[in-house]
């Protein structure tokens, strides 16, 4: 098993040398900040990642998370992991002084939840969502709201959730009908109905756990535009801010799942007994817009968890194909001569290619992500803020179902490359495979992001975003084009910019003459073949700084060499895809959409398992 | 009361270690650095001491290259209050022996009363310099230690020997040399890495503790390094059956010690 969880080496040319992130430290914001205070929060985070968060891991397995009848039971060394998260300062690291933070980068702050991420995820998320509801009450909240929550959540006293998914509305929220009830001379609602998958809904972690919760205030309009925001603690807070009588939320059991078994995710009944008190977050009726400032984020870290874990699952397959030895060169006739490691296999090599090239890109979208809202941070223009928020809003899906669908993808070639010994719980990759795989589901499933893109963020404002997507790779093959080394992969990417160019004109046209459906239904395809695009443009650029670096003699061609290489095989073995798909697109492949459900079959009436 | 921390700067043990071309030395290019894990256990009892509020100042002092900063600032960020560091060129081409020395030169100045280190450090493994600086400086010294208790005016401590543990009492000033399980070092938190960038590095070469590099010189050539050779060691027993049977009970019993 190895001991090495991420490529430090990839993501410190990502930080200092691609996205030159000692660059923020010319901004006020930043000023306490230097080179040192990156590189210790970072050391320490991966400190902390191999020998508190990934020891963990398999413990987190075999210990699932469950409800006593009374109260849920997490893994024991949560806790140790929560005490050091709190202790270290973690909960705020990239949140201003004013919050208890310590005004960190936010892809300094990325970078470290990637390492604790790569060594349990499980654990991380607990430890995600009290900063998520803190930010929610910053946004939003009044301010006996902010007085009472706000630090909490912000230093990992309480903890945080959030509360929209119900039995009956998964996907489509405006079907929701948890309701909010006014209280006649109260500033609060009465709240009642089930929620549920609510990760780390309940756990004895923390003395309070704050539920931001989506709910239909009595009256409301139908669907989306009646979803108010409420801030439903689990205990009632008293005026001295000490922790006073149970709010009516009651754990309905913990799910047993597939994989992030230690996480708690549990099925939550609010007012059974109608004695749960919600306070309104912000104007009624706007729920839904507060929540996504949230959902966003939350997107991007879906990605960054999911390929967190894929690398964790390439370091182990990396260790296992230099030390497995098996079988010899197909050249070598003579069975006297000893085995040779499997690494030396072409195969095997092929798979460890593509999943070093699925981690790299992908890492390299999210630390870009990140960078982006450190730049939004410290925008000097109007126009500056408008770009990073056009290229954050359209790169989100992209991370979020990209990143954990090649993930996957990912950990089914680690887990291949051992063989029949990536089948056995000996190994962490079964228990990886297990875990990933909510991924491409949860923070809105990878088809709704398909939705999002090609139904939303494409079509914004006649293609804005997208014209300031264009405009950044437009920058980097103008880059790439002086380079005589990169000739061949600035072509290719050229030609697949221009391909999703016209596979979109194409798209637009079909939408603008009002055939929605049909312009709908290439969303998946869509989300392939521009994702393609964007991480080959990652991954040019990535070529255009590691070749100065080597035009420069700066040492470590080794590492420099890799990454072009690396390049190289993404933008020539994977990327041409995004050819074909485009041309299916543009041919009209309709099958799904104009299959009929009797050809599908005859079902009987479902049975519960 | 003053505490101080002798710390070295050792290339990370997970590192791949590879024997340079001149057969004579290691290969620096791709080596993580960290601080010797035992240090890290020395400065945590010394930082423990201060919290306990039976000493007023922790503060590291080391020799080496200008990178070794790095991990003055972990130090400093995992609680010390100030760091010496003695930068020298020179400092290059020493071994126990001027290292010890370079340290007691510059703690002469100092004067703490309580000087904690590592056991040892996981680079050479010489397990030299803490007990040689003690010597220097004419104060005791106990190595091995796995508890320490501070008193009034002197420590009492166990230190791990063979098959047991010693316990001893100390008058200060003295220096002790930490073990595994005298404590959990703490890590860097985020608040005190942004405070470790405001505490002092006070930085002397080998003229301002008096010293020359001939001094320190270590006098020793180094002739070869290799990598130690993992050859299996197999014994094929001869004989009957019954013999052996016996062949095997008395290794296992005499060479072996397992029976």
């Amino acid at each position: 098993m190895s001991d090495k969880l991420i490529d430090r080496r990839d993501l410190h040319f990502l930080l200092f040398e691609m996205f030159e992130v000692e660059r923020l430290l010319e901004h006020e914001y930043y000023e306490d900040h230097s080179t040192t205070t990156f590189k210790l929060a970072l050391d320490t985070a991966y400190q902390l990642a191999q020998e508190l968060f990934w020891p963990s891991f398999s413990e987190f397995d075999k210990n699932p998370a469950y409800f006593d009848g009374e109260k849920t039971i997490v893994p024991e060394s949560m806790h140790k992991i929560w005490a050091a998260f709190k202790e270290g300062g973690w909960f705020a690291a990239s949140f201003a002084y004013e919050h208890g933070g310590q005004q960190f980068p936010g892809m300094v702050h990325l970078a470290a939840l990637y390492m604790f991420n790569a060594g349990n995820t499980a654990a991380s998320m607990y430890l995600g969502q009290a900063t998520g509801a803190a930010q929610l009450i910053e946004g939003f909240g009044s301010e006996s709201l902010k007085k009472v929550y706000m630090h909490k959540l912000f230093a990992g006293d309480w903890a945080g959730t959030m509360a929209l998914t119900e039995p009956q509305a998964g996907t489509s929220l405006g079907d929701i009908t948890t309701s909010a009830t006014p209280v006649e001379g109260e500033d609060y609602y009465i709240i009642r109905g089930t929620k549920r998958f609510i990760s780390s809904g309940d756990h004895d972690l923390t003395e309070n756990i704050i539920h931001p919760t989506l709910a239909k205030i009595d009256g409301a309009p139908p669907g989306v535009k009646g979803i108010s925001l409420f801030i439903v603690p689990k205990y009632r807070v008293n005026d001295d801010g000490s922790i006073g009588a149970p709010n009516d939320v009651i754990t309905a059991g913990i799910e047993r799942k597939l994989g992030l078994k230690g996480q708690a995710t549990a099925e939550l009944k609010f007012g059974e007994n109608d004695e749960c008190r919600g306070w309104l977050l912000g104007e009624p009726h706007c729920g839904l817009k507060y929540m996504f400032q949230l959902m966003n984020s939350a997107r991007v870290h879906t990605g960054l968890q999911a390929i967190a874990q894929a690398s964790t699952a390439y370091q182990c397959a990396l260790q296992y194909a230099k030390e497995r030895v098996q079988g010899r060169e197909v050249t070598e006739h003579d069975p006297a001569t000893p085995q040779i490691p499997i690494i030396n296999h072409p195969e095997v090599r092929r798979m460890l290619l593509r999943q070093k090239a699925f981690i790299e890109g992908v890492v390299s979208l999210l630390i870009y992500c990140g960078a982006l809202s450190d730049r939004l941070r410290v925008a000097g223009s109007k126009e500056e803020e408008d770009t990073c928020r056009a290229l954050l809003e359209i790169l989100t899906p992209v991370c979020k179902a990209y990143g954990s669908d090649v993930a996957y993808e990912s950990i089914m070639l680690a887990l291949q490359c051992y063989g029949g010994a990536g089948y056995i719980e000996e190994y962490p990759i079964a228990q990886i495979l297990r875990d990933n795989r909510v991924f491409p589901i949860y923070e809105g499933t990878n088809e709704i992001q398909a939705m999002d893109l090609l139904g939303r963020k494409v079509a914004v404002d006649q293609g804005a975003y997208l014209r300031a997507l264009m405009g950044e790779i437009a920058k980097t093959l103008a880059e790439a084009g002086t380079m005589d080394a990169l000739g061949g992969q600035t072509g290719k990417v050229q030609e697949a910019m221009e391909a999703i160019t016209e596979v979109t004109m194409h798209l637009a046209a079909i939408g603008l003459s009002g055939d929605h459906k049909t312009y709908i239904s290439h969303a998946t395809p869509y989300l392939r073949a521009f994702s393609q695009l964007v991480i080959a443009w990652q991954f040019l650029w990535q070529s255009v700084v590691a070749q100065r670096a080597l035009d420069s003699d700066a040492g470590d061609a080794t590492f420099y060499e890799g990454k072009i290489a690396t390049a190289k095989y993404y933008i020539d073995a994977i990327l041409p895809s995004t050819h074909t798909i485009c041309h299916l697109i543009k041919s009209g492949e309709d099958s799904a959409l104009n299959f009929k459900e009797e050809w599908f079959g005859a079902t009987h009436p479902s049975v519960t398992a | 009361m003053k505490i101080a921390v002798l710390m070295k700067r050792v290339p990370d043990t997970a590192s791949v270690f590879k024997i340079g071309a001149d057969n004579k030395s290691v290969e620096t290019d791709n080596l993580k650095y960290v601080m010797s894990p035992y240090d890290e256990h020395a400065l945590e009892e010394a930082i423990q001491t201060k919290e306990a509020g039976k000493a007023d100042e922790v503060f590291v002092i080391t020799v080496g290259p200008d990178a070794a900063k790095e991990t003055i600032r972990t130090a400093l960020a995992m609680g010390a209050d100030r760091a010496v560091f003695v930068k020298d060129d020179a400092a290059s081409d020493t071994n126990c022996k001027g290292t010890a020395m370079i340290l007691a030169a510059a703690l002469k100045t100092e004067a703490p009363e309580l000087i904690f280190a590592g056991k040892q450090a996981v680079d050479d493994d010489a397990s030299q310099v803490p007990e040689r600086v003690a010597e220097l400086l004419d104060i005791p010294h106990a190595s091995v230690v796995t508890s320490f208790e501070l008193n009034d005016g002197t420590a009492l401590v166990e230190r791990e020997i063979e098959g047991g543990h010693y316990k001893m009492e100390m008058a200060l000033p003295a220096l002790f040399t930490t073990q595994k399980g005298i404590n959990t070092p703490r890590y860097p938190t985020l608040p005190n890495i942004m405070k470790a960038k405001k505490k002092e590095i006070k930085e002397l070469t080998f003229a301002d503790i008096g010293l020359s590099a001939a001094d320190v010189a270590s006098g020793v050539t180094i002739e070869e390094m290799a990598l130690p050779r993992q050859d299996r060691l197999n014994k094929i027993l001869d004989g009957d059956n019954d013999e052996r049977v016996a062949q095997l009970l008395s290794v296992l019993r005499e060479e072996e010690k397992v029976l």
